[in-house]
């Protein structure tokens, strides 16, 4: 190399990291990645709010009837917007920055509360996950890269997501508040739907299940207790990123385990003989005791950590591999559910309703005193079938169980029950008083305020202003 | 660590080194007050910017930046800069130990709401502007131990773009908003301050424009 084309300052420079510590490389690498990833973003962020701006500007300009005091009103709105989230990027979030107004739900790694921000005085849910409890040690960054993509979704179907941050014991999550409660309160509620109201919740289900796959996602998991009921009576699925993946119960060995110990041989890998017990399990399954059991521990069910298999798809346990089909399979379960009033497969224990599912040709059943349409039934079955017979979403739409829903207006229509509220913090949803016992605080959790976590900033400016609930 | 030699040129000033960088372009879009926002929100986010940047590649160099190959809180062959103990008196600390004592006294700086407030509706204080001068003026020193004493290392790990560019924003952002004094940058005839000349050489390239 000549040092004449590369001038008299040039040199070379022998690179090695031999002489530096494992960690030291390491994080050399990631201080690299993290300062691009910062510019990248530093970039974008300010790309879009110029955007915002000239946007605004330009509407402004349009507009003849607004006086222009009131135009620049309007502008020194924007920067306050915009100031406002600079200030969101630094903040520090903890515990006590919000204070329970009621424990209002339940899940396998934590409670749901109600909550309000000291400060604002906003209200949101707030979702708490004990750390230790999800398996898994390297579940923690799955389950964050899975919630960054999350948080960027603006879709009405999905919950949104606000804010996280950690203390040692505990993930929290802080998202916007459904009054309204979820689907499960109201099947036990209402104990079933008539044809009309299961269809607009399918068809808002079907739309809902859409977005989270067109976000790339496979929820897995779609059960009653996660479709939430907005003010207005529609539908959002809750933060299903959490709960793809990592739960125990979707452990396949931890079923493969379980079926072993049962009759210590697996139906999948003997299908002969399980056809034998056809009717034995028939049987128990149409009886009222069992399913009057199933209902008197429907609650009970979905607080534990084992949590119910009655909505999963028979592939999801097999390992075999599956897409996002399984999650239509969830929907065949729940509209079942709806007509019928208990899911297809409920039996008395988690075992007994493992095999039902994988054998679902034998215990798929309509009960005979249950009257359903040919359209319902025969949606059902699309949907609770094998994994390459089942509709896809295209399928699904155009079936005629769904003739006259308008697919694009459906979350403008009125929906069939609307939550009765008398304030923004009414629990009347939600069974508070069988949640009583559960503390304010979650136990062991960071009150101090000391240890407070930079609060993790998940989601887009456009969120932060159409939500109209930002921080 | 060898420390360049005596009469050598600074390996940050040297082809390619000097002109290695991540962002390239003017740094105009991402240091200008964007319309309507208010200043001190946009100054006191980039500081945290800055201040957790730094900190990074400070981490990386830990083990390279001991009270050994330290003593001092150098900055140019003939610059160590010393630090102001409660009693005002001038004291020279090991390298690390400055530094330590630096990002400690921003962090705590940051995390104190009354100075750098994050709660709904809460004001910055009316010193604030003197404040983050003082801060600038200290990560400075710190981009500058780091330039002379640990460059050759930054190089093995390739780290040089990264570094560069951060720098350079830190640079063109203080000189926009008023944060960072050119004597500062310098250093005096006697005892210069070793980026001084690459800040020289950046203008002169015009990457601090903006
Ligand atoms: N954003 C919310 N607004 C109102 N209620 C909520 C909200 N999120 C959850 N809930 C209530 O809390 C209950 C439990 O929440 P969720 O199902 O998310 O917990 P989980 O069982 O741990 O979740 P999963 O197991 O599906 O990850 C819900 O059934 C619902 O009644």
């Amino acid at each position: 190399p000549s040092s004449s084309s590369k001038g008299p300052d040039y040199v070379y420079f022998d690179r090695s990291v031999a002489a530096f510590s494992e960690d030291a490389i390491l994080k050399a690498k990631a201080a690299q990645l993290k300062l691009a990833n910062y510019y990248k973003i530093a970039v974008d962020s300010a790309i879009e709010r110029n955007t915002r701006r000239v946007e605004l500007e330009r509407k402004l300009a349009a507009d003849t009837t607004s006086s222009d005091d009131r135009k620049a009103r309007q502008l020194a709105q924007l920067g306050r917007k915009e100031s406002a989230f600079l200030r969101l990027r630094r903040t520090k979030l903890g515990l006590d920055d919000f204070r329970t107004v009621k424990v209002i739900g339940k899940g396998a790694f934590g409670e749901v509360r109600l909550v309000q921000k000291a400060d604002t005085g906003k209200i949101y849910a707030m979702k708490t996950l004990m750390k230790s409890e999800m398996l898994k040690k390297d579940q923690l960054a799955h389950v964050r890269a899975e919630r960054d993509v999350l948080a960027e979704s603006n879709s009405p179907w999905v919950v949104q997501l606000f804010y996280s941050f950690q203390d040692t014991s505990y993930l929290y999550l802080i998202m916007e508040f459904l009054p309204g409660g979820d689907l499960m309160t109201m099947l036990i509620r209402y104990d079933t739907f008539s044809e009309d109201v299961t269809r607009f919740y399918m068809a808002e289900c079907v739309l809902a299940i859409e977005a989270v796959h067109k976000l790339g996602f496979i929820h897995r998991d779609i059960k009653p207790d996660n479709i939430l009921i907005d003010k207005d009576g529609h539908i959002k699925l809750s933060d299903f990123g959490l709960s793809t993946g990592f739960h125990k119960q979707h452990d396949s060995n931890y079923y493969s385990r379980l079926l072993d110990t049962t009759n210590g041989v697996s139906p999948a890998s003997n299908p002969g003989r399980n056809s034998v017990m056809v009717n034995a399990i028939h049987l128990t399954m149409t009886s009222k005791d069992e399913i009057a059991t199933w209902k008197a521990n429907r609650r009970k069910l979905a607080y534990s950590t084992v949590g119910t298999p009655d909505y999963i798809a028979p592939e999801i346990f097999l390992m075999q591999g599956y897409g996002n089909e399984c999650d239509w399979w969830s929907l065949g379960a729940i509209m079942f559910e709806c007509l019928v009033g208990y899911p297809p497969f409920c039996s008395n224990s988690t075992h007994e309703t493992y095999k039902k599912i994988l054998e679902w040709q034998n215990y798929l059943v309509i009960p005979d005193d249950v009257h359903l349409s040919h359209e319902s039934e025969d949606m059902i079955r699309r949907l609770i079938c094998g994994q390459d017979q089942r509709f896809n979403v295209d399928q699904i739409k155009n079936h005629s169980f769904f003739y006259g829903v308008d697919w694009e207006t459906l979350r403008q229509i009125d929906a069939p029950f609307i939550p009765n509220l008398r304030s923004v913090t009414d629990t009347s949803n939600f069974p508070t008083d069988e949640l009583e016992s559960v503390p304010d605080q979650p136990a062991g959790a960071d009150t101090s305020g000391a240890n407070k976590d930079l609060a993790f900033l998940g989601y887009t400016f456009k969120r932060f202003t159409t939500s109209g609930s930002g921080f | 660590p060898p420390s360049p030699t005596p009469g050598s040129k600074a390996l940050y000033l040297c082809s390619p080194f000097a002109e290695a960088a991540l962002v390239k372009g003017n740094f105009k879009t991402i240091v200008m007050l964007p319309k309507y926002v208010d200043m001190t929100e946009w100054v006191a986010v980039n500081i945290f910017d800055f201040y957790t940047n730094l900190n990074l590649f400070y981490g990386v160099l830990t083990e390279c930046c001991t009270s050994q190959s330290c003593p001092t809180m150098s900055a140019g062959p003939q610059l160590d800069y010393t630090w102001i103990d409660q009693n005002r008196r001038q004291i020279k600390l090991a390298a690390p130990t400055y530094i330590d004592y630096v990002m400690t006294w921003v962090q705590n700086l940051l995390d104190d709401d009354l100075v750098f407030p994050t709660k709904a509706g809460r004001e910055f204080p009316p010193n604030f502007p003197s404040t983050t001068k003082h801060i600038y003026r200290q990560l400075l020193r710190v981009f500058a131990h780091i330039y002379h004493a640990h460059y050759h290392q930054l190089l093995h790990f390739r780290s040089e773009p990264h570094f560069n560019s951060l720098f350079a924003h830190f640079l063109a952002f203080g000189r926009e908003y008023g944060l960072l004094e050119v004597k500062d940058v310098r250093g005096t005839a006697t005892s210069p301050v070793g980026v001084g000349d690459l800040w020289e050489k950046w203008k002169d390239m015009g990457i601090l424009e903006g």
